[in-house]
């Protein structure tokens, strides 16, 4: 497990130069047009990778296979014996279809979710704004029940803690509510129990990367969260989490962002279907 | 297995990436997997709404069916009825094979059910023959009597059977015309087939390839339409001839030869297409290609945008081109590239392109999906009616093995879609039409007949591509009997003629006008399509294979026959004088039999029919001049083609066969009684308008019909 965090970690640090350079036109773009035009580069990538690592005559042939026998409970549907079977073996065809395509969705799953990840960095939240409040997670480690440590956020000029520090002690959380009060990207100062640890904290307008989570050494969440160093695993932090505000649209807001690109991706791909001559 | 294997494992990793992450992960891998099985749930969706929608309704139809044909139901004696028409199966040259024991499922047909000689039609050919059977009727009621029939403004030659026109209007745009409504296609095939009587009264059908069904018409089944589909480029069949080879002459008949260049290792050409029906200027559409010969055997073909692999001798799968006819527009077709030779000279043999049966620019099956279906179900497929293309290897472009090749890959794929239909269709009526025993025993009977002017000392002797044939058929048969065990079964295996030698053509032009009955305007005999006659005092001329025609008075534009007395007195004499035509060369008598077209019809179209038949002696057929319109300047000629069998000779002379799987007490059937039998055996009434008449057909296998 230490190997495949380390080895995400890592990624993380490709991933992040390609996030903040390849997609830094999202920071001077409107929204909706940023995404669509990632989406539709990703729908052809996603297309040419589809062509070159799946076996596209099975594919041609279980498509046609499949519309045979679509055809067929058509063209015979006075023959219940002739709908059964056309059925069953439409079933055959469709499972068989499903299983070409598994190569090219593993191959696409990894770096695709990476990719998907940096996006979220743009997308999914947006900065604070100056006078905005936000609420601040640490989620300390160790047993439920164990003595919790000292903590607390040093001063800085970027904000003002207006709430906290409020324990939770039933799942070893502290809470704070924070205030943003200069612009720009900070740095949020930890102590606790004599060790320092930091969060990132951006305040600004516009599409900024915000990094929702410093994450431990929880493989998942470095690669959902890969802005930030993760958390050392001596650490007594498991992760410090800062709930930024929601970002309101249809095309590029939280959660909708990746609904859009979704859609918009696979309808490009559709489109570029015949001009690439791949098979799905 | 293997892939079995893997894919398992593919998909339980897969299962293990999804299901153990949490749910964000779900919403993130989203563009990459939904792309790949969105589809696959989108045809679950409708195979399923499908299959809902055809399990609840059956019922309903099942019983409205039912009661609405209920006098059918009760009366029919078989659940389903199989006709496999072997083209041309000849019945002496059957029974040769059946006495050697060559043909041992057919002699077990034999044993079990029955086997006939089957009579032809008057002409003994196929599309006048095949259309008899399907409609039950004398060419009299039909309208087909040969291939080829006459304009009677213009004396051009046209096909008898099918008119093609293009949209009565367009819309000009620049250099573009589009067409406003569709093309007007009509079959000139008169009376209803059978299997559309059949239709109202429940029975579904199946009928593959039966020859005259194009256009194809609306009934209740499917239809894959036969001989005179049309190829891309409206011919009955166009093959292309690439080559460095300057000598020769740029047109061959059935084909057209180009002569191209090579550049290094690489040859570049166009595929003609049809004319473009949305350019103003009608100018033909094309697709570049290049060939790159890679060695003495190989080479790559590049067209639209893909490339395929040539080999020295061996076809290429069917190759989609697509055409582009306007921005947006594409005309789609299929063809297959046979690599001749590479070096030192290039030669390269296309097929006529044939309609794409996955997108086909006119239907050539009911409903217009079928043929997709059948694109799909079992691969492209040839659509061209004379699919196997003779005039290629007439004129020396295809040797004789690749012609066999071809037809015995055509075959193949119609054994595919016929026993498709046995599986699919489990009551009802089957029919497909295999043309390769037609078409063979035109090509080979030079294989059997020692005497044949196309045999020079060279000729294979122990080669005998026809009892070959005869063989395949009988394996086809056996197969097909394995999928029609059911008692309820009838199997009946029909041919339209059969077939004999054809050593020497008749000019009958040429007889016409040593005769006194035709005037050419000048001594050039080269002219084709009747375009050098003298109609002002021509009083009868021949066209196509088995027909003259009096040039009359009101019927004909330039017509000085006048249609009563005169017409009848001219139609005894030349019937008198040509009964009497003699081969100067053997002293054999050339024709068996003259048929007054007035005696030998019945019906409102006989007057469409050429005025007299004409029946030829064993070994003696019109010449290949008079089918086109030229008139020589001899009256016999030696056929030294490859096509050296025929069957356009006296109707007596070429019997076709009739097995059954049952017993048939009828003396002497005739082909166009098997549309009224199976009539009559599904419990329909045999409609009055028919001449066939019901065979009287076993009830079981082994039973007699009493009655």
């Amino acid at each position: 497990m230490a190997f495949l965090t380390l080895l995400i970690t890592w990624i993380n640090i490709a991933t992040n130069a390609l996030g903040k350079h390849a997609f830094s036109m999202i920071a001077v773009l409107p929204g909706w047009l940023s995404n669509t035009i990632i989406s539709a580069v990703l729908g052809v990538i996603i297309l040419l990778l589809i062509k070159y690592t799946s076996n596209q005559k099975a594919i041609s042939q279980a498509k046609d296979y499949i519309k045979a026998n679509m055809l067929a409970l058509k063209l015979f549907k006075d023959s219940l014996a002739v709908t059964f079977i056309s059925l069953g073996k439409l079933f055959k065809g469709v499972f068989l279809r499903l299983g070409l395509m598994l190569k090219p969705l593993l191959i696409m799953f990894i770096p695709f979710t990476l990719i998907v990840c940096q996006l979220g960095l743009w997308y999914q939240a947006r900065p604070m704004t100056t006078g905005e409040e936000a609420m601040v997670i640490l989620q300390l480690a160790g047993e439920i029940g164990s003595p919790m440590p000292n903590v607390a956020i040093q001063p800085t000029s970027a904000m003002d803690v207006t709430v906290g520090p409020v324990r939770a002690v039933s799942n070893r959380q502290v809470f704070w509510i924070i205030k943003a009060k200069e612009n720009g990207t900070h740095n949020l100062t930890f102590n606790i129990d004599g060790q320092q640890v930091e969060k990132q904290l951006v305040i600004g307008e516009g599409f900024k990367r915000v990094s929702l989570e410093r994450p431990g050494q929880n493989a998942y969440d470095i690669m959902l969260h890969p802005m930030e160093e993760p958390l050392k695993s001596d650490s007594i932090i498991q992760s410090i989490s800062i709930e930024y505000p929601d970002r309101i649209s249809k095309t590029s807001g939280t959660d909708w962002w990746v609904g859009y690109l979704t859609v918009v991706s696979m309808a490009f791909a559709v489109i570029c279907m015949p001009i690439f001559k791949v098979k799905i | 297995m293997n892939f079995r294997n893997k894919n398992l494992k593919l998909l339980v990793l897969a299962i293990f990436i999804v299901f153990a992450m949490p749910r964000q992960a779900h919403a993130y891998i989203g563009p990459g997997a939904g792309i790949a099985i969105m589809g696959s749930f989108w045809v679950m969706f409708i195979a399923l709404l499908s299959a809902f929608v055809a399990l609840f309704t059956w019922p309903i139809r099942y019983v409205v069916r039912a009661i609405k044909h209920r006098k059918a139901f009760a009366k029919s004696r078989v659940k389903k009825f199989v006709i496999l028409g072997l083209d041309g199966m000849d019945h002496a040259l059957t029974e040769k094979y059946l006495a050697e024991g060559k043909l041992p499922n057919l002699a077990k047909l034999r044993q079990q059910g029955s086997f006939h000689p089957l009579a032809t039609t008057t002409p003994s050919m196929s599309p006048v023959a095949w259309s008899s059977f399907q409609t039950g009727v004398n060419p009299g009621k039909h309208n087909i009597f040969d291939f080829l029939t006459r304009d009677k403004q213009t004396y051009s030659i046209k096909l008898s059977s099918v008119d093609i026109r293009g949209p009565r209007r367009v819309l000009n745009l620049g250099k573009y015309q589009f067409p406003i409504g569709k093309s007007d296609i009509r079959l000139l095939r008169k009376g209803k087939p059978f299997w559309k009587t059949l239709g109202e009264h429940g029975v579904f059908s199946s009928i593959l390839r039966v020859p005259i069904t194009f256009p194809p018409e609306k009934f209740r089944g499917v239809q894959l339409s036969g001989m005179c589909v049309p190829d891309l480029r409206g011919t009955q069949g166009m093959f292309s001839f690439y080559t460095t080879k300057a000598e020769g002459d740029s047109e061959h008949t059935g084909g057209e030869r180009f002569y191209v260049t090579k550049d290094g290792n690489t040859i570049k050409s166009d595929l003609i297409g049809s004319e473009n029906p949305m350019l103003k200027d009608n100018s033909v559409m094309k697709i570049p290609f290049t060939v790159t010969i890679k060695d003495q055997d190989t080479a790559d073909l590049s067209i639209n945008g893909d490339t395929h692999t040539l080999k020295k001798d061996q076809y290429t799968e069917w190759i989609s081109v697509e055409f582009k006819a306007a921005p947006g527009v594409k005309v789609s077709g299929i063809c297959k590239f046979l690599l001749l030779s590479a070096e030192p000279e290039f030669e390269l043999y296309v097929t006529p392109i044939n309609i794409n049966p996955e997108k086909p620019v006119m239907p050539i099956t009911y409903p217009t999906v079928y043929s997709t279906y059948l694109s799909k179900n079992q691969g492209l497929f040839a659509t061209l009616g004379l699919a196997e293309d003779s005039w290629a290897l007439n004129e020396k472009v295809l040797i004789d093995e690749s012609f066999i090749e071809q037809c015995l890959e055509l075959d193949n794929e119609r054994e595919k879609m016929f026993f498709d239909s046995l599986d699919k269709v489990k009551e009802g009526l089957c029919v497909c039409v295999f043309d390769g025993t037609d078409r063979l025993q035109h090509t080979f009977w030079r294989d059997i007949d020692e005497k044949h002017p196309a045999r020079d000392k060279d000729y294979p002797q122990d080669r005998n591509v026809i009892e070959e044939l005869y063989k395949r058929m009988d394996g086809l048969v056996a197969r097909t009997l394995a999928k029609c065990k059911d008692k309820n079964t009838c199997f009946m295996i029909i041919s339209d003629h059969g077939f004999n030698t054809f050593r020497h053509g008749i000019d009958l032009n040429r007889w016409l006008e040593e005769n006194g009955y035709l005037k050419l305007k000048d001594d050039n005999r080269e002219a084709k399509n009747l375009s050098n006659i003298d109609w002002s005092q021509t009083k009868a001329f021949a066209l196509g294979l088995t027909g003259i025609f009096l040039n009359i008075k009101g019927r004909e534009s330039q017509g000085i026959v006048d249609k009563g007395a005169e017409a009848e007195k001219l139609r005894d004499e030349i019937i008198e004088k040509l009964s009497k035509l003699t081969d100067p060369n053997n002293g054999d008598s050339a024709i068996k039999q003259v048929y007054n077209a007035l005696k030998v019809f019945k019906g409102p179209y006989k007057g469409e029919a050429p005025d007299l038949i004409v029946g030829y002696n064993i070994g003696y057929r019109a010449s290949w001049e008079t089918a086109v319109g030229q008139t020589t300047d001899a009256i016999f000629h030696d056929n030294t083609k490859a096509w050296s069998g025929d069957h356009c000779i006296d109707p007596s002379l070429v019997p076709g066969v009739l097995f059954c799987n049952r017993k048939i007490d009828t003396e002497k059937p005739r082909l166009m009684d098997i549309g009224p039998t199976v009539l009559d055996m599904f419990g329909v009434d045999v409609p009055k308008y028919m001449d066939g008449k019901a065979l009287a057909v076993g009830d079981t296998n082994n039973n007699r019909k009493t009655d």
